[in-house]
């Protein structure tokens, strides 16, 4: 792809990007989010057409026209957000567009067992007859990426394929990728997770702005080199040393023997003020869920909390945000944000009571306090009356944390608070958090990246299936024994 | 698979169910036991001989409306008297043919002594009522009855001559419009509003006021416009009536056409020619106040809070009224006559015109409901 | 093996289907047990006539309701229609033509649907809202407000009654409700439609995900309409099925039509967020209703209540299938 430009509405997205990639290559793409990632990727794969430029596959000059004809090329799109019919089955899903047929009618069967055999190929384990929507996520990533094999394809477009993965997962898919490449098959990889890149391509394209900013040999360069050329300056993700809070900090959280179905089975600990909580483990520990039971989104069957030494009864969000709880969830679209409102709406949407007089919502004081939080988080919107879904990732969650400031809580707890979020825009999320915790709000941070953890983390909490499988102080804690933790079987 | 196994599971069960009971049912349709009815129907214990065990199915042309409440409480007289079972159903608006033939079909398989009918719709009915002809359910209409059902099927009709009645608000109309419509300088218009084109005690009753106003004023001096069933053209008459018809059945369509009637400065006369017609004339009268003694001489039909109210108080010249209660007695009268076997003949109802003078008159009073 | 599979059967196929089958045949006894004349064969036939032109139009809206989306003008456009059609003969059009011309009149207004839906990006609320006007309207205006009535039984033309019920109600062997079958067949040919050829795949695969769809390489512009077009060719359907059983229109009438079909739709377990939907429960449901406006009369019920136990059951069906999704959401 060569000197490709793209406006939308007349603001430019994309000017003289440049890719290029060899069969039997793993090609990091790289840029932070609104670099011109995706929309380079959805011009190649004819979701949008593009303004100018050339586009050369196979020494022959094409433009696809729609999502199809890319895929009979032979170029198919591992998609960043899943993109399933969670009604239908895995072999459905699998196999859309594209059925066994058996005359007019489809052939359920062959389609099932042509499934079968794609899942062996690759070594998992799904039944193709299942319903998509009963699968977990780091399953359904699987069956998007079978999706993607099956059709002999050329070049594969994985678009963050790990984000929802448990690490033995990620070793799966990267013997898939390894694999793919052997066969000749040219991969795009793109990816926020250096370590990753480093681990699994051969060359890096680092985009910024929406423009061609440079290609590196990976053996070659460091991460250093590859995060400088992406924001243009050196970010230092090093682990913390020592704990910041004193031992004598007051508990502000006790949980004790906490039970909410299969996935939270007696789980206890405490948050000490000004204190950063990390909680680690794999996908589907039971972390999401301990913080949902905590924060009363899910009905606990036994367990009891107790806020600043007193027991609280938490049954409902409510309840949770009366006595001082905030949750940022991991799924900003779902949970988080209403994208379809205002940055100053979203900001006191927990808080309504507050800013207005009777029935009747004070929108100039809703403004002024929104304003406020937006200069004090250096979220990046033309103004507060901008809607949220123009936001990028990292400044919706500024607007996620700005409802819970204005609302007062003390105890905030960050599920995933950086994933889909670009380098820079994650170190901005740490240092407020940093700045949060210095001002004695006490933060549980449930992360599934291991340097994340170390680096934010004064104290470490390990759940593996459902349970507390361990608790480090920063200064033991490092990556080996996470992860020993986190694979305890009892 | 699944689907097969769903559609056969859940419709073979109902047809198997349905079939077997068809097979022990049968017996029962020649002498219906009436055990298990329990509605709007009127049961008397009088002795009155033969007629004890009779029931009559009445199927009115609505229910909820004044009117029909009305005819309900005429034939719960009538049932009280004779001393037979009556059930009175009617569909939700005038509109609802298929619910009233849904209706008919019931009241068939229930297998009364006799069904009384006032259709909606004949031709919707027609299946129906041969299938009660050949189970030897003998059909009265009542109301409009049941114009133009097949040869024999409707024994006999209690209904209002509504020609008739039509042509009693064109000679009162007359009365009081005579000096205007009499050879005017200007052309003058006299507005009609007919709920709709189809049944036919509308028509007539439409049609009986349009030609009884024509030749009062004049064949040759008048002109009839606004809808093809009614449209008689003469060049340069001075009188021109006009007939609107709604696009539905509603308050609001209604209203609308009046409304566009009222809004000509050349009216001097208005008809609404039922209860519904009526109501929208007052309804747009509203707010307007052309209605009035000295203003626009406006005449309906039948009555209702409503109507009695801007009668009363002058904003109607006057209303011709039906007879609902003799309508409902005789209904049942007859059905109960043709269940026994006894021969029957149509009976008017007759009809009245009633205005602020004699609307408390002893009788006029019963006629009218609210 | 079979065991398992067939235990998916039964956990694919949903408790609210399996409720709505066991309530059908639950209502059906019941009122055979209280009523001894509606055991009998008339009130079969008098159920199925009053069920053709709402089975017909909810199976086409079926379709719709599983993209997600909503045809309101199903009803008019089945007035609408035969309306056109009744002038159509009036005009001298052979009532065979006539008869093709109102499913494709049916068909055309579906097609509108599916273009101010698929296309333009109208939410399906509006747009069939709009065409629900504005047929309802046309009806109004081709006819000048007169009803029509098709040629009786007893006609030269009367033949096509004959379609839906061989003769006047009275027995099976006089009356003989093909319309029965003919509903039946349709019906399985298009539950196989829907979940074994492609089109029908695609309307599944959009109504549960869209954009997943397209990206697919599917062209859900295509499908959605055709949706939509079904939607309307079977109001058409329905239409012939109406003025077969009743002969006659009026304009202006059908209001409610399309609720009635929608509730059918809803009480078989079809979906309205989308994605998930069978024909054979639409017929379940639609059935559901008629036994019971048929039914009541029996027990010495005004219609009114059917309207108001309707009502409950729609209602029980839907949260009977909101908690059962609960449930295995969790799992």
């Amino acid at each position: 792809m060569e000197g490709i430009d793209k406006s939308f509405a007349g603001v430019s997205a994309l000017k003289q990007a440049k890719l290029e990639v060899k069969a039997g290559e793993v090609h990091a793409l790289m840029g932070e989010n609104g670099a011109g990632k995706s929309t380079l990727m959805k011009i190649l794969t004819g979701i949008y057409s593009k303004d100018n430029g050339s586009i050369k596959f196979d020494e022959k000059e094409v433009e696809f026209k729609n999502p199809r004809e890319a895929q009979d090329a032979g170029i198919v799109i591992v998609h960043q957000e899943l993109n399933m019919m969670n009604h239908l089955t895995v072999a459905q899903n699998l196999f859309i567009g594209k059925e066994n047929m058996k005359g007019k009618f489809i052939n359920d069967r062959a389609n099932n067992e042509q499934a079968k055999l794609l899942f062996k190929k690759i070594n998992i384990d799904i039944d193709p007859k299942e319903i998509m929507g009963n699968l977990t996520v780091g399953r359904q990533q699987m069956v998007e990426i079978a999706k993607a094999i099956s059709t002999d394809a050329k070049v594969i477009v994985f678009d963050e394929p790990t984000a929802a993965l448990t690490e033995t997962e990620i070793t799966e898919l990267f013997k898939i990728i390894r694999d793919l490449r052997n066969k000749g098959i040219g991969i795009v990889y793109i990816s926020h997770r250096m370590d990753e890149i480093k681990q699994i391509t051969d060359r890096v394209t680092v985009m910024r702005d929406g423009e061609y900013v440079g290609t590196l040999i990976t053996e070659e360069c460091t991460k250093d080199d590859i995060i400088s050329m992406m924001v243009g300056r050196v970010i230092y993700e090093d682990p913390k040393q020592t704990s910041n809070v004193p031992a004598d900090a007051p508990v502000v959280l006790s949980v004790k023997n906490l039970n909410a179905g299969k996935m939270v089975r007696d789980v206890s600990f405490e948050l000490k003020k000004g204190e950063i909580l990390g909680f680690s483990g794999l996908m589907g520990a039971g972390r999401t869920e301990t913080a949902r039971a905590i924060f009363g989104a899910d009905p606990k069957e036994s367990g009891q909390i107790f806020v600043n030494g007193k027991e609280v009864t938490i049954n409902n969000p409510m309840d949770a945000v009366n006595a001082g709880i905030g949750y940022l969830s991991e799924d900003r679209k779902r949970y988080g944000v209403i994208v379809q409102k205002t940055v100053a709406d979203n900001s006191v949407m927990a808080n309504l009571e507050n800013y207005s007089s009777g029935i009747f919502i004070n929108d100039k004081k809703v403004k002024k306090d929104s304003k406020k939080y937006v200069e004090l988080l250096k979220t990046k919107t033309p103004s507060v009356d901008q809607y949220v879904m123009n936001l990028s990732g990292g400044n919706q969650q500024k607007v996620v944390i700005a409802k819970w400031l204005i609302r007062d809580s003390e105890i905030l707890i960050f599920d995933e608070p950086t994933r889909g979020i670009d380098v820079g825009a994650k170190s901005e999320i740490y240092s407020l958090m940093n700045e949060l915790v210095k001002e004695g709000k006490s933060i549980i941070m449930i992360s599934s990246e291991l340097t994340e953890v170390l680096r934010m983390s004064d104290r470490v909490i390990v759940m593996c299936e459902g349970r507390i499988a361990g608790e480090f102080s920063i200064e033991e804690a490092n990556q080996e024994k996470i992860m020993h933790s986190a694979t305890l079987r009892k | 698979m699944k689907l097969k196994k769903v559609v056969a599971m859940g419709i073979a069960t109902v047809l198997v169910a349905g079939m077997m009971l068809t097979g022990c049912g049968k017996k029962e349709e020649v002498t219906p036991e009436n055990t298990e009815n329990t509605g709007t129907e009127t049961t008397t214990e009088t002795d009155t001989g033969n007629s004890e065990n009779l029931t009559v199915e009445i199927i009115a042309k609505g229910f909820q409306h004044d009117f029909w409440q009305a005819v309900l409480k005429g034939t719960e007289k009538a049932a009280e008297e004779f001393g037979v079972t009556t059930n009175f159903v009617g569909p939700a608006n005038e509109s609802a043919i298929a619910e009233q033939v849904e209706q008919l079909n019931n009241a068939i398989n229930k297998g009364p002594s006799a069904i009384a009918l006032a259709a909606l719709d004949t031709s919707a009915a027609v299946d129906a009522i041969s299938n009660a002809q050949s189970k030897g359910i003998p059909i009265v209409g009542f109301d409009s009855g049941v114009p133009g059902a097949p040869e024999g099927s409707v024994v006999a009709n209690a209904a209002t001559d509504n020609y008739k009645a039509g042509e009693l608000a064109a000679e009162k109309m007359y009365e009081a419009i005579k000096d205007k419509v009499t050879d005017p300088a200007e052309t003058v218009r006299i507005g009609v509003v007919a709920q709709e084109a189809n049944s036919d005690s509308i028509t007539k009753r439409t049609a009986g006021f349009v030609e009884k106003m024509s030749s009062l004023i004049g064949e040759d001096k008048s002109t009839v416009e606004g809808h093809d069933k009614y449209n008689r053209k003469v060049d340069g008459a001075k009188v021109v009536i006009e007939v609107r018809i709604p696009s539905e059945v509603s308050d609001n369509a209604g209203k609308t056409e009046a409304l566009t009637l009222l809004n000509k400065a050349d009216l001097v006369g208005i008809y609404g020619s039922n209860e519904f017609a009526s109501k929208c004339i007052i309804n747009a009268n509203e707010g307007m106040n052309k209605l009035g003694t000295d203003k626009v001489i406006a005449i309906g039909f039948d009555s209702g809070a409503l109507q009695i109210d801007a009668i009363k108080s002058g904003v109607f010249y006057g209303s011709i009224t039906q007879d609902p209660i003799s309508i409902g007695y005789n209904a049942v009268k007859l059905a109960v006559a043709a269940a026994k076997g006894e021969a029957v003949t149509d009976v008017d109802t007759g009809c009245q015109f009633y205005n602020a003078e004699n609307i408390e008159n002893e009788d006029i009073a019963p006629l009218l409901y609210e | 093996m079979g065991n398992n599979s067939l235990k998916r059967v039964f956990k694919n196929m949903g408790t609210q289907k399996l409720i709505a089958i066991l309530a059908l045949v639950f209502i059906y006894v019941f009122f055979a047990v209280f009523s001894s004349s509606f055991r009998t064969s008339n009130t079969l036939i008098s159920i199925f006539d009053s069920s053709y032109y709402i089975g017909f139009m909810a199976i086409g809206v079926t379709f719709v309701i599983i993209t997600g989306g909503i045809d309101l003008s199903i009803g008019t456009v089945l007035i609408c229609s035969s309306l056109i059609g009744g002038v159509l003969y009036e005009k001298g059009l052979p009532l065979a033509l006539v008869l093709i011309c109102i499913i494709l009149i049916g068909a055309l207004f579906g097609f509108i649907n599916g273009i101010l839906v698929s296309k333009f990006k109208l939410p399906a609320f509006i747009a069939t809202l709009g065409t629900m006007m504005i047929t309802r309207g046309f009806g109004s205006i081709v006819t000048k407000t007169k009803s029509i009535t098709y040629p009786l039984r007893t006609a030269e033309d009367g033949w096509y009654k004959s379609l839906f019920r061989t003769g006047p109600i009275g027995n099976m062997e006089t009356g003989f409700p093909t319309g029965f079958i003919i509903l039946m067949v349709l019906a399985i040919a298009m539950a196989i439609f829907l979940n074994k050829t492609r089109p029908g795949r695609y309307i599944l695969a959009l109504g549960s995900n869209k954009e997943a769809t397209r990206l697919s390489g599917v062209n859900v512009v295509k499908w959605e309409t055709l949706a939509y077009v079904i939607s309307g060719t079977f109001a058409g359907l329905a239409a012939i099925s109406y003025i077969a059983i009743y002969s006659t229109v009026q304009p202006g009438s059908g209001n409610g039509f399309e609720m009635d079909a929608i509730a059918g739709v809803v009480i078989g377990g079809t979906s309205l967020a989308g994605g998930v939907g069978s024909i054979a429960g639409t017929i379940i449901g639609v059935f559901i209703m008629s036994i019971l406006k048929v039914g009541l009369p029996f027990i010495g019920l005004q219609p009114h209540y059917q309207l108001f136990i309707t009502g409950f059951v729609i209602i029980l069906a839907v949260y009977a299938d909101v908690r059962n999704r609960a449930k295995s959401s969790k799992n």
